[in-house]
């Protein structure tokens, strides 16, 4: 059963923001002028961004060192997926997206407008997506708490170590997340830009 | 039971609940993985068992085995169809049990979907989802109902309204509240209390997910405001993951201690979650033997809530400020935005009022052109998401009020019941089946009173009204009624008058739209603030307002204080201890005197793009010569800025700031350089920017673009998912120097390697540099690239390095 969520409450984090974009607390001077338009932007960001996202737990009905198969029979190759999801006979995937306002934005920002804006923006939204992700991951978890069971510690997206960007349409279709008006280019990229998926496994059997 | 019973009973002794009974079902034979209502009504002697055993432990209610009776849950076995025969069958069963002297509460339980705004389950089709239960449920004879184990405090309204539209019987409402003391959808206990309380729920609390010591301080949290009793069923305390199995290691013994405790902070109903049994029951009938029976004290307070926050005001609380700007009325663009369908000034507006110091938002959206009720609801949905704060819910239409307060997962304020009749009688019982607060209006079908006896006796009549339906006074806000004084003088002591009636005399809360008694003067915010400041000084509680300005907020602030509603005047010193901003005299001495040299370099540095101009003409004038400012002001400056950035001083947006301050200061100088414009841009590097094919990440690159940009050469972007044909036809065609290349994703990075090889069958000659996430230093190297960029900034510096 995949469950979608229009408004997810996140609230990114400002430091991490601020990492985003080169700031060190305890290096970094800022001006006044500086810290308006800093100040101005995360607000900015944190009003355009809207973000939404999906989560759908599946079976794992198949696995070897190599790879899983899921219960619709996808295969996702990995060798370190497949030693994160050891213990899992579950898996949760998960999508959060930022919507397409705030990419439009962002590059009207930087080729006509104010790019000293669009690049706090593009940190605020790239920030907020992760949020998203993170806000779904834990309310997964709480969940799967009332069942005396956990997700694994860490998680993975399509792209990252051996887990092929290819991924990315398995968990897309499983999803279905053209229902938060996400498409899928032939490269398997997600748009609008500011998108991104995950996988984590489910562990303990109550 | 009829629900003034149920009152009776508690309030006369410690309602004992049963314990777990799914794990007992388990322990007794239900196989994993069966439908748990199904196996029950083919074993119902087992329940039976169980519920006796715990009857005889000493509870005097036990829950109906229907946790998962509902539509959505039996779905997942294919018996969605058997909805109102299972619960009635369950219901019957455990009637039979109980005999004449126990009680049987009918379970409800969450459907295990989420509900809108936050999910995407229709609210109406839960609340339809719940009612089938309930029908089946009454069938079979329930004494009352309970809704547990609820994660979200929207599907705990739904099943709270199906209950009520069902019938009259009593219903307890129990949350889930983890260690961090909040549902798994972020409500706290307070506003949990405050919404159930006032949507009708007989009694409030928490089962599940913590042992006794963590519910004993949500029962805490709730009790000050509770005016319905409260009900703990906690766990046996928190579950162990041993050798593949969940376990709850606190003995019975243990598990009873905590009993006296419970009820001293306030518990009237008590009994067992995940882990307990007949044993854990009988210690807490023990354990509450003999205990003194803590009585309800009804507080008296006034609160608004929202799914994650509460808002309490009042003549001892700071002066309130209901955010007024969600309001198409004089707003072009807001209209406009509505009309279209689109919510992002809405989104601006909900989040600077926040920021600048409202507590609630008025959400007004009466305008032609668009379906008031469906953009009602709408923006209900996105600001109890994407914002604390409770709503106040401002239209005079009774059905999109009604629609509104259906949907809000909250207490909500009401704006406005007057006491014409026809809002008396349609928005009065409206406000009270949704326990809303409401702004009385002090205007009737005659008019508005000139004076303050006429309001005065509009403030009785309607007040005589609503407590028909159970408010008191602290349900209330009395909206002063603010006429201009540009019109009449008079009207704003008239208004001031009302404020002090209510506030010593009446005792209720008061509210004024501050911007109508300045209409139709100029300068009108001095108008407003005086108002207010009177206002304040007569007991005025809250106020509809723009807190955006910084007077009325401030004046707010000081009020605060001196009223001592700002308790050691804490947000005062806070407020301005963050708006302090150093010596901004001393920064200027210190400006005035650098040379005019100086200054532009200090602007480059600083980035201060709005004067760089004004500032290259004072030097020019001076006598300066452009292209010494050029050569030893701009290009040191912007040299210097790269350092800084290197060192982590400064920041992206600080260099892009400071670049692009030097871009505007060179486009300015340009024409006047004794190099021509033309022998300059023939002389300038000339970069392709591209994103490769089947790649449509654009917002890197054109980063790095702006900046090469800013660093004076020349940029032909081609955009994004450029084949390797066209990158090099347009190399060919502008003569580039350099071309950069960028990719995200490991699908398109190959896409890189295809240009360069292009390149070289080509015979191009130029130098080439890439991007992205998933390149580096090694891969360039694999693919022939001159070199890698990880940033902006590293762009500009390779570029400058490669020639």
């Amino acid at each position: 059963m995949v469950q979608y969520f229009d408004h997810l409450p996140v609230n990114p984090r400002e430091d991490l923001i601020l990492y985003r974009l080169g700031y060190q607390k305890h290096n970094t001077s800022l001006e006044e002028v500086h810290r308006k338009a800093l100040e101005a932007g995360l607000r900015e960001g944190k009003m355009i961004c809207q973000i939404r996202g999906a989560v759908g737990r599946f079976r794992i009905i198949a696995r070897s060192i190599e790879k899983i198969t899921l219960e619709n029979q996808a295969v996702l190759d990995s060798k370190s997926l497949a030693h994160l999801l050891a213990q899992s006979d579950e898996v949760v995937l998960l999508a959060a997206t930022a919507g397409t306002e705030i990419v439009e934005r962002i590059l009207f920002e930087i080729n006509q407008g104010d790019p000293v804006l669009g690049v706090i923006l593009d940190a605020v939204a790239s920030q907020t997506v992760d949020a998203g992700l993170d806000y779904l991951n834990q309310l997964f978890a709480k969940m799967l708490s009332r069942e005396g069971k956990k997700l694994t510690k860490h998680r993975y997206s399509p792209g990252y170590g051996d887990l092929d960007l290819s991924a990315q349409r398995i968990i897309f279709e499983m999803l279905q997340l053209e229902k938060l008006d996400l498409t899928l280019t032939e490269k398997y990229m997600l748009v609008p830009e500011k998108s991104v998926l995950a996988i984590a496994g489910i562990e303990g059997v109550s | 039971m009829d629900r003034s019973f149920f009152r009776e009973l508690i309030s006369k002794q410690i309602l004992v609940l049963d314990g777990a009974t799914g794990t007992e079902m388990q322990k007794r034979g239900m196989p994993l993985g069966v439908c748990p209502e199904k196996w029950v009504l083919e074993n119902p002697q087992v329940l039976a068992e169980v519920q006796r055993e715990y009857f005889g432990a000493g509870a005097d209610l036990v829950y109906t085995f229907t946790f998962g009776g509902n539509r959505v849950k039996l779905e997942e076995f294919g018996l969605s169809t058997q909805v109102v025969e299972f619960n009635r069958e369950l219901a019957k069963l455990s009637k039979e049990v109980a005999g004449t002297t126990g009680y049987v509460v009918g379970d409800l339980a969450p459907t295990g979907k989420f509900v809108t705004p936050f999910g995407e389950m229709p609210f109406e089709t839960v609340v339809e989802i719940y009612k089938e239960q309930v029908r089946g449920l009454l069938e079979g004879g329930v004494d009352l109902f309970v809704i547990e184990t609820m994660l979200d405090i929207q599907e705990a309204r739904a099943a709270l309204l199906a209950v009520r539209e069902s019938c009259t019987l009593p219903v307890i409402v129990s949350m889930t509240f983890d260690e961090t003391g909040r549902t798994l959808t972020g409500t706290d206990p307070v506003s949990a209390l405050l919404t159930l309380q006032s949507l009708g729920a007989d009694a409030v609390g928490c089962n599940c997910s913590t042992g006794p010591a963590d519910m004993m301080r949500v029962i805490a949290a709730m009790k000050p405001y509770a005016k319905v009793p409260l009900l703990a069923k906690p766990n046996a305390g928190l579950p162990k993951l041993i050798a593949g199995k969940t376990v709850f290691e606190m003995t019975s013994v243990e598990f009873g201690s905590y009993v006296p405790g419970l009820i001293e902070v306030g518990v009237n109903l008590i009994g067992g979650c995940c882990g307990t049994t007949p044993a854990y029951i009988r210690e807490v009938r023990q354990k509450s033997l003999g205990v003194t029976l803590k009585e309800i004290q009804p507080a008296e307070f006034s609160g608004v809530s929202s799914a994650r926050k509460t808002v309490f005001f009042g003549a001892k609380h700071p002066v309130t400020i209901v955010g007024e700007r969600i309001n198409p009325t004089g707003k072009k663009k807001l209209q406009e935005e509505l009309r279209g369908g689109k919510t992002t000034e809405v989104r601006r507006f909900a989040l600077e009022q926040l920021e600048k110091g409202a507590a609630i938002l008025d959400v007004n959206v009466g305008m032609s052109g668009i379906d008031e009720k469906a953009m009602m609801v709408e923006l209900v949905g996105l600001l109890s998401q994407i914002v604390d704060a409770p709503l106040c819910l401002d239209s005079s239409s009774p059905e999109v009020l009604e629609a509104a307060l259906r949907v809000y997962p909250g207490r909500a304020l009401i704006n406005s019941i007057s006491g014409e009749q026809v809002k008396l009688e349609k928005l009065l019982p409206l406000a009270a089946k949704y326990g809303a607060m409401f702004i009385l209006l002090p205007l009737n079908d005659q008019g508005i009173p000139e004076k303050v006896a006429g309001r005065i006796e509009i403030i009785k009549d309607v007040f005589c009204e609503a407590e028909k339906y159970g408010y008191a006074k602290e349900d209330l806000v009395v909206d002063g009624l603010v006429m201009t004084v540009s019109s009449d003088q008079q009207a704003a002591q008239e208004t001031l008058k009302v404020i002090d009636w209510c506030a010593h005399e009446f005792g209720c809360n008061t509210i004024v739209g501050l911007s109508n008694v300045s209409f139709g003067l100029p300068e009108r915010a001095w108008v407003n603030t005086a108002f207010f400041a009177m206002g304040i000084a007569r007991g005025l509680t809250m106020a509809i307002a723009n807190p955006s300005s910084e007077m009325l907020m401030n004046l707010k602030r000081a009020c605060d204080v001196l009223t001592s509603n700002d308790q050691n005047s804490q947000a005062y010193l806070e407020h301005f201890a963050q708006s302090s901003t150093g010596d901004k005299g001393g920064t200027k001495r210190e400006q005035s005197l650098l040379s005019s040299e100086e200054r532009v370099f200090e602007a480059v540095l600083k980035g201060e793009r709005d004067g760089i101009i004004e500032l290259l003409e004072k030097a020019i004038g001076e006598g300066i010569l452009p292209d010494k400012l050029v050569n030893e002001d701009l290009i040191p400056a912007i040299s210097k800025v790269g350092q800084l950035f290197d060192e982590k001083k400064y920041f992206l947006p600080q260099l892009i700031q400071s670049a692009e301050t030097m871009k505007k200061a060179f486009e300015y100088l340009e024409p006047l350089l004794k190099t021509s414009p033309a022998e300059l841009v023939k002389n300038k590097t000339k970069i392709l920017m591209a994103t490769v094919k089947g790649d449509i990440h654009d917002i890197g690159k054109n980063i790095v673009s702006l900046m090469l940009k800013n660093y004076g050469f020349v940029i032909y972007d081609l955009g994004k998912d450029v084949a390797a044909e066209e990158i090099i036809a347009k190399a060919k065609e502008v003569n580039a120097d350099v071309i950069g290349l960028s990719a995200l994703m490991t699908t398109t990075m190959v896409e890189m390697k295809r240009v360069i090889q292009l390149a070289k069958v080509e015979a191009l000659n130029c130098k080439f540099i890439i991007g992205g996430a998933v390149v580096n230093d090694q891969y360039a190297k694999e693919i022939g690239a001159d070199g890698y960029a990880s940033d902006a900034y590293s762009a500009v510096k390779l570029v400058q390095n490669l020639l």
